[in-house]
């Protein structure tokens, strides 16, 4: 890791604290999903089929998967505020490698995932989570998603900043996040749904990557459960990364 | 003037200007829809859990909840362009004009109404094509579109409070997401009888439980006069008390800014 | 490069520079040779092309048509090269309003390639230089408009450039900020740094700038030393101030004996040959024929005159700066 790459994800990380607007509601919307979505969904236990026997194991890795994502967009608006401020011009004018500027963002990403992750962890535990497939497992294969799905929409999130160059286009990063997430197993799993959204669904690779954040809280833990999760992380990460990439060659004159 | 004409042309005012921001108004029509659509796609088969209220599908449960969120929408817009009217000089002027104090909220307050009773509508009519059946038939649909009215109403003079009270478009804006806290805290998106233990408690103190359940039952079992109370009482329990806080904040205003 | 050989060592050199966008074409062939150690004035008015020419120069935009060697480098091809040599403070001080002076300057050098024990050491030169070690912790949001520029400059010589590019450096700034910074700027060049250095001010170009190039609608208008542009304009203006009433026929006849007619904005006025010291034989003529004078003004070219010569206008801000200049030798007014 180069020393831009490093300089880059601290600064991200040292701002935090300072645009206090962005991280209040980045830190609570993982745990209020959490709470709501477990007690306010219940009953969804008790179908036939649904692969937990509380839905507390269910939503909370939903939850850090959802925390996460949002985590990876925050990196995004920083950047289209960068844009906007007319700091983005001293750092494309420096001599430092522009690979090192998407990378710093990555790494960023990876790090403030780590809060809403810890947060919800600890909700979780207090909601009597069961971490049905062992303790290590559940946390490690949900940790490996969630730093994945926050890389992921950082490379979403930086490229419309991007292409877009204005912290209005915050709004459609949010929604391409939310769309991905809404159009898979976010609430309900493959064998509970119907129609077009089942079709949709299993073609989207974000179920695969519930499917892995969610093998050590519902006691899948096998090979066969986790490594298309991993392909679709790895898939996605290649994908947006990449659109990241296009997108800062566009800006470079 | 007439107070009538007053209010008239005040309103009018409040309507012409939610209109003329198409950038805000679809994406606040549009998102309700869209995630009606997907969650009650999503969440189809839960229809068949004992103790689900017996409907057709998802949709049909979940619709009212996409009425009140829509006519969420006008209230807050009601309160945000209090604000911007205020930090533009509008109010100003307004209040050095002859024009009766109250034409000021009644004008707010009737633009929410009527944006309230207009998304009613329009989502009644858009999900209608997808299938949607309202068991209480036509006067269920009037009944649904006027409450939301009201409902719109109550809100927004919430909203005009606090738009009054903080002169700020910022605040007013960054409240609309604690209204949907409410909503989540209630039995808007899933029935309360598969609710237990302390959040059933929450959902069944929460007003906006009793309010969309109350519309609910008009789309999924027809003419309840009991349930219907609830939702009425509901909704013209939020106008009093909002129209209260709303006047209290213009006195309140124009004390401080006149003496 | 063919041909260039000889003048590889000019710290920038532009031959044919052209930047459209879309239709519009901002800059239309554009040559400069900048020599080493001096201070190179880019002088011309609102959305003449200087600041799409100085992108261009910056490698932070891609020439449509022409070329560029700054530093020795091609700024298309060896960009990278470029940037590590050049210096560069743009009008909208790139800053974050967020991070203290003391992070930013932090973040270049580590954007630059300069160790920490290094950087530390330039650190405290820099903020002493510019004068902002007291601020240095505080978040740049806090700063005033000149204090930005200031760190802003700071920032560009982190790793000590050899050419130092300052785009409009004083737009907005109060007189005394716009002092002190001519201060630096003077100082920086001492110390061995060439400037190219843009300007909507002539007042600035002509008491910082060496050599400048006037820009117009995308073209060089006119290029030489401030001294030797002024002087093609002519002769200073000699502008004779007659009460209210009076007869100017008189005075006329007096003064073509002296110099050929000038425009003289409503006033009587002749191109005074001879230059400023013959009012003093001009006020004694006026006085001897009986003439009554309000007031006599002397008026030297300036650089803004060279641009009206050149193009028939005024470049904007020139009034802000005859407000500001000092009274002139010469000048001479009846009136309060």
């Amino acid at each position: 890791m180069s020393a831009v790459t490093w300089a880059v994800a601290r600064r991200s990380l040292v701002l935090i604290p300072r645009l206090p607007s962005t991280f209040v509601p980045s830190m609570v919307m993982p745990i209020f999903f959490t709470i709501v979505f477990s007690e306010g969904f219940r009953g969804l236990a008790n179908l036939p089929g649904f692969p937990a026997r509380e839905t507390v194991d269910w939503f909370v890795p939903m939850s850090a998967i959802m925390g996460a994502g949002f985590a990876g967009i925050t990196l995004g608006m920083g950047v289209a505020r960068d844009l906007e401020g007319g700091f983005y011009d001293r750092l494309l004018s420096s001599p430092a490698p522009r690979p090192s500027l998407i990378t710093g963002s990555l790494m960023a990403a990876a790090a403030r995932s780590l809060l809403p992750f810890a947060l919800v962890m600890v909700v979780g535990v207090l909601m009597g989570a069961s971490f049905a497939g062992g303790v290590v497992p559940s946390v490690g294969l949900l940790l490996v998603a969630a730093t994945g799905v926050s890389m992921i929409t950082a490379g979403w999130s930086v490229a419309i900043a991007l292409r877009l160059k204005t912290q209005q286009s915050a709004p459609l990063m949010q929604v391409g996040f939310f769309l991905l997430m809404f159009l898979s197993t976010l609430q309900m799993p493959l064998n509970l749904l119907t129609g077009w959204l089942h079709d949709v669904a299993r073609i989207n690779p974000m179920t695969q990557v519930l499917d892995l954040a969610r093998a050590g809280f519902l006691d899948l833990v096998s090979w066969g459960q986790v490594w298309p999760g991993l392909v679709a992380l790895a898939g996605m990460l290649v994908v947006l990364v990449g659109f990241a990439a296009r997108s800062l060659q566009k800006v470079i004159p | 003037m007439s107070a009538l004409r007053q209010y008239g042309a005040l309103s009018r005012r409040s309507i012409v200007n939610t209109i003329r921001q198409p950038a805000a108004i679809v994406p606040a029509l549009v998102f309700p829809l869209i995630f009606l659509a997907l969650t009650a796609a999503a969440l189809d088969r839960s229809t068949d859990l004992p103790g689900f209220p017996r409907v057709d599908s998802f949709l049909q449960f979940a619709v009212a909840t996409t009425i009140v969120q829509g006519s969420l929408f006008g209230a807050i817009a009601a309160g945000a362009d209090m604000a911007k009217d205020i930090e533009g000089g509008f109010f100003e002027r307004l209040v050095a004009s002859p024009v009766a104090r109250t034409s000021i909220l009644v004008g707010r307050l009737a633009g929410a109404a009527t944006l309230g009773f207009t998304q009613a509508w329009i989502y009644l009519g858009i999900t209608s094509l997808f299938g949607l059946e309202v068991e209480g038939g036509a006067v269920a649909m009037v009944l649904i579109s006027l409450v939301s009215a009201v409902v719109g109403a109550g809100i927004g003079s919430l909203a005009v409070a606090f738009g009054l009270r903080t002169g700020s478009n910022e605040a007013v804006q960054g409240a609309f997401p604690l209204l949907f806290v409410l909503l989540f805290f209630s039995s808007a998106f899933f029935p309360r009888t598969l609710m237990e233990g302390w959040f059933a408690g929450v959902a069944g103190a929460n007003p906006i439980s009793h309010l969309i359940e109350g519309l609910r039952s008009l789309v999924i079992t027809g003419l309840d006069a009991g349930e219907l109370l609830n939702a009425l009482a509901v909704a013209a329990g939020l106008l009093v008390l909002g129209i209260a806080a709303a006047a209290a904040a213009l006195r309140g205003r124009l004390k401080a800014a006149h003496g | 490069m063919a041909g260039m050989s000889g003048t590889a060592a000019a710290p920038v050199l532009a031959q044919g520079l052209v930047r459209r966008f879309g239709d519009v074409v901002a800059v239309d062939g554009i040559d400069l040779e900048v020599r080493e150690g001096e201070v190179f004035g880019f002088l011309g008015p609102n959305g003449a092309g200087k600041s799409t020419t100085v992108r261009m120069l910056t490698t932070l935009l891609r020439p449509t048509d022409g070329r560029a060697v700054v530093a020795g480098h091609d700024v298309v091809h060896e960009a990278a090269a470029v940037r590590r040599k050049i210096g560069v403070a743009l009008q909208e001080a790139a800053i974050d309003p967020l991070m203290t002076g003391r992070e930013l300057l932090r973040l270049q050098a580590i954007l630059h390639g300069i160790d920490r024990p290094e950087s530390r050491k330039r650190e405290e030169r820099l903020l002493d230089t510019v004068g902002l070690t007291a601020a240095a912790d505080r978040r740049v949001g806090t700063y005033s408009g000149g204090m930005r520029r200031r760190l802003d400059l700071a920032l560009a010589l982190m790793h000590e450039p050899v050419v130092m590019f300052l785009d409009e450096p004083t737009t907005g700034l109060d007189p005394n900020s716009r002092l002190a910074l001519w201060d630096e700027v003077r100082e920086l060049n001492a110390r061995g740094t060439t400037v190219f250095l843009t300007t909507q001010y002539m007042e600035e170009a002509d008491r910082l700038a060496g050599r400048v190039a006037i820009i117009d609608e995308g073209r060089i208008v006119a290029r030489g030393t401030p001294a030797e542009l002024k002087a093609r304009v002519g002769e200073p203006i000699l502008r004779v101030l007659l009460p209210d009433g009076a007869d100017p026929a008189r005075a006329r006849e007096i003064l073509e004996g002296f110099g050929q007619d000038a425009d003289g904005d409503g006033a009587l006025a002749i191109h005074l040959k001879g230059g400023a010291s013959r009012m003093g034989p001009v006020s004694r003529a006026l006085d001897e024929a009986g003439v009554p004078v309000e007031g006599l003004e002397l008026h030297q070219p300036t650089l803004d005159d060279v641009f009206h010569e050149a193009t028939g206008r005024r470049l904007e801000g020139a009034d802000e700066d005859q407000a500001e200049e000092a009274p002139r030798k010469g000048r001479r007014r009846g009136k309060a």
